[in-house]
């Protein structure tokens, strides 16, 4: 018994992780479509820039509590520089393009950004654990679990609300669902396109830095770290649409829960599991398990 | 007709994406061939990354080494130049990288590797290339087991030497405990995989009673150890070894002292995870009193040799080493000193045969004792110190250095017995 309760709490500390650093991902493809390989990046420099902010936090001497805010600043300073410089500075140029030759671009913009985080934080490993202590641990039938996990879960629910409420129960969200539907249509409308693009891509490339700054305090943060981000974030869209939001929830549960009981019951498919789900949802429901199958234009 | 469109269309994807990787791969130029009066070593090492640290410690200590000698006039006439890239941890590139330092560099020796990965990709292009490949940190005990071979060395002990100072630690804490349950986790490759077969053996040979409750293998580099820790938490083993070394060792002790892990078992890495990083990234948060060992320590043994190779390198890096700065100095040393021997560094066999009779005396060497080459395995014979974590804040940044040492006679680890003679079976040629 003690075992399962571990495997779905397990699972669902994952899960959150997941969600949080793919939710940006499947957001700026359903409204722009385009598959943002610098998200692994944009996730690396929340992470890079939250550890030196929380570090120099601490080495001051500051209330300890407040360095959540210090990961939440992180997190929005780093995504809303990042996101502009990338959209303003070298997407906008790009937009109509095929989207796999976008693919190429923003490939080419997570490698020139993962040398600059080494040019700009070196290749030594950053620690800004002191968060993730603070919190304590709680006791779930005698197994103890960092307070920390409970504070990502929530933190997770959080953003999927808000992301949903942004986008049902608001005029800017009202607008990202035109321009999501047809955007030719929603620019004859009168509807700013261009400026949708840049609030989405901007709203996207934080959420992946808040993605980063949060796991900052779980791990050390070294140059890669970004590189396995964007694969599983990446596995986690296509499991559950590229473009839906909830279906990003339902991927990271499953990938989480499925990565869970893997690690407790059959260690050795542990990496197996995740890509082999990814396969058989592509094998079956190539548009993901959330999707619907998209008509062509003519 | 839509969802055709998306299925090719994520094929391009992933095809782009592959491709992309393999161009990622790509290994820069390196330059500057071997000119006649030179002694070149081409050296691999990660630079970057959780193991950047041991790279750029083995590049200080063998920066100490090619100074040494240089200073002495060089060898048999020649001045020793070493060329280091960084190997990203990665064997396919590694493999390219001594490619290169073979066909372009003219390099007469390889020397190197952090990683046991990236080490037996590396020694099977020594084997093919007929060059001699000295190893200084690696520890898979393959590499002088199944898959040795003339051409490949090693200067370091390896995880069957460990192992096997590991398991008479056990054998004996069992002894006075009565120990049963063991639990192990490891990084997921060759280094963990064959470490954990090594203890099994060695308590095996031991008598050692014992029931395995948990085995777990997290990729190496894993960023969350998280429900790793709460599996062995659920399996409870009374003893758990730990196989994981550098910024991994650091990251699940950390997260292991957070979930209150060692209040509950007995921990043990015998191979790495005492090196002096781990102590200096932990500081405060090293747990006290956990059996660690490593391939060199600081403070052990408390020879002049010794402290005069950690204060050296102290003033030429500005910190303290972690154990391979002293592997990557004994690589230098034994090449050099072989080269002295033989007098030309493109006689491969007779080098082979001076380095199959190699007595080396290195800074980890106690009073009276040489360290020196198994002409049988090519596996460098040296003693194993184990101790427990204690407050010593004579190191710093580091507030804790192992203490209360248990040391193990270099011939007993070395190995007899059926494990080497099934493993000396079938040599690769």
């Amino acid at each position: 018994m003690l075992t399962y309760v571990a495997i779905v709490l397990d699972g669902l500390v994952y899960a959150s992780w997941l969600f949080m650093v793919s939710v940006g991902l499947t957001l700026i493809y359903g409204v722009m479509k385009i598959l943002n390989i610098a998200h692994g990046s944009l996730y690396a420099i929340g992470a890079y820039t939250a550890a030196s902010l929380v570090g120099a936090y601490f080495s001051a001497g500051y209330v300890p509590v407040l360095s959540f805010a210090v990961l939440v600043g992180a997190a929005l300073a780093a995504g809303l520089v990042c996101g502009l410089v990338i959209e303003r500075g070298v997407l906008r140029f790009m937009y109509g393009q095929d989207e796999v030759l976008m693919i190429l671009v923003t490939y080419a913009i997570f490698l020139i950004l993962e040398d600059l985080i080494k040019v700009f934080w070196g290749v030594s490993p950053y620690f800004a654990f002191q968060p993730y202590g603070m919190l304590g641990n709680f006791d779930v039938m005698g197994l103890p679990y960092a307070g920390y996990d409970f504070l990502l879960m929530g933190l997770a629910g959080l953003t999927g609300l808000g992301v949903w409420w942004s986008i049902n129960r608001t005029r800017t969200g009202h607008l990202l669902t035109a321009v999501i539907h047809d955007r030719e249509m929603s620019t004859a409308m009168g509807v700013n396109v261009k400026r949708v693009y840049t609030v989405t891509f901007v709203i996207g490339a934080t959420l992946a830095a808040l993605g980063g700054a949060f796991t900052a305090p779980k791990i050390s943060v070294t140059p890669g770290i970004g590189v396995e981000v964007i694969v599983l974030a990446f596995a986690v869209v296509v499991i559950g649409g590229l473009g839906s939001i909830g279906g990003a929830m339902i991927g990271a549960l499953l990938v989480g829960i499925l990565r869970a009981a893997a690690v407790h019951l059959l260690p050795e498919v542990e990496l197996f599991v995740i890509y082999a789900v990814m396969a058989l949802v592509l094998a079956f429901r190539p548009y993901g398990l959330f999707a619907a199958p998209e008509a062509r234009k003519i | 007709m839509g969802v055709r469109r998306t299925r090719r269309q994520v094929r391009r994807v992933v095809a782009l994406l592959f491709g992309a990787v393999l161009l990622f791969q790509a290994p820069p130029g390196v330059t500057a061939a071997a000119s006649g009066d030179e002694l070149l070593v081409g050296c691999l090492f990660p630079m970057t990354g959780r193991g950047g640290l041991y790279g750029r410690d083995s590049v200080a200590a063998i920066e100490m080494a090619v100074a040494e000698v240089n200073a002495d006039g060089g060898v048999a006439g020649r001045r020793l130049r070493v060329l280091v890239e960084d190997s990203k941890s990665k064997p396919a590139y590694a493999v390219q990288i001594a490619e290169r330092f073979i066909r372009r560099e003219n390099v007469h020796f390889l020397c190197g590797a952090v990683s046991s990965a990236v080490g037996l990709a590396v020694s099977d292009v020594a084997r093919r290339r007929q060059t001699i490949f000295v190893g200084t940190d690696h520890a898979s005990s393959r590499l002088t087991g199944e898959s040795r071979h003339p051409y490949y060395f090693r200067v370091s002990n390896n995880t069957r030497q460990s192992m096997a100072a590991g398991a008479r630690y056990l054998a004996e804490l069992q002894a006075r405990t009565g120990w049963r349950r063991i639990g192990f986790i490891g990084p997921d490759y060759d280094y963990g995989h064959v470490m954990w077969r090594d203890m099994r053996e060695q308590l095996d040979a031991l008598g050692v009673d014992y029931e395995i409750v948990v085995e777990l293998w997290p990729k190496l580099y894993e960023p969350d150890f998280t429900p790793y820790i709460d599996a062995i938490l659920d399996a409870a083993p009374q003893i758990l070894v730990n196989g994981h070394w550098g910024g991994d060792a650091v990251q699940f002790i950390r997260q292991a002292g957070n979930l209150e892990l060692f209040e509950r078992m007995r921990f043990f890495n015998f191979d790495a995870g005492g090196n002096y990083e781990v102590m200096a990234a932990l500081g405060d948060e090293m747990p006290l009193g956990v059996v660690l060992s490593a391939r060199h320590h600081n403070n052990w043994p408390d020879t002049e040799a010794n402290r005069r190779f950690v204060n050296r390198f102290y003033e030429h890096a500005g910190r303290y080493p972690s154990y391979a700065a002293e592997g990557a100095y004994a690589g230098i040393k034994a090449i050099a000193q072989v080269v002295g021997e033989v007098g030309d560094p493109r006689d491969t066999d007779e080098l082979i045969a001076a380095l199959e009779q190699l007595r080396l005396k290195l800074p980890e060497d106690p009073e009276g004792f040489t360290s020196y080459m198994d002409p049988e395995t090519h596996q460098i014979v040296q003693m194993q110190a184990i101790g427990e974590v204690v407050p010593n804040r004579a190191y710093p940044p580091a507030t804790t250095m192992l203490g209360n040492w248990r040391v193990y006679d270099a011939e007993q680890l070395s190995g007899s017995g059926d494990v080497v003679h099934r493993e000396t079976a079938s040599p690769t040629q």
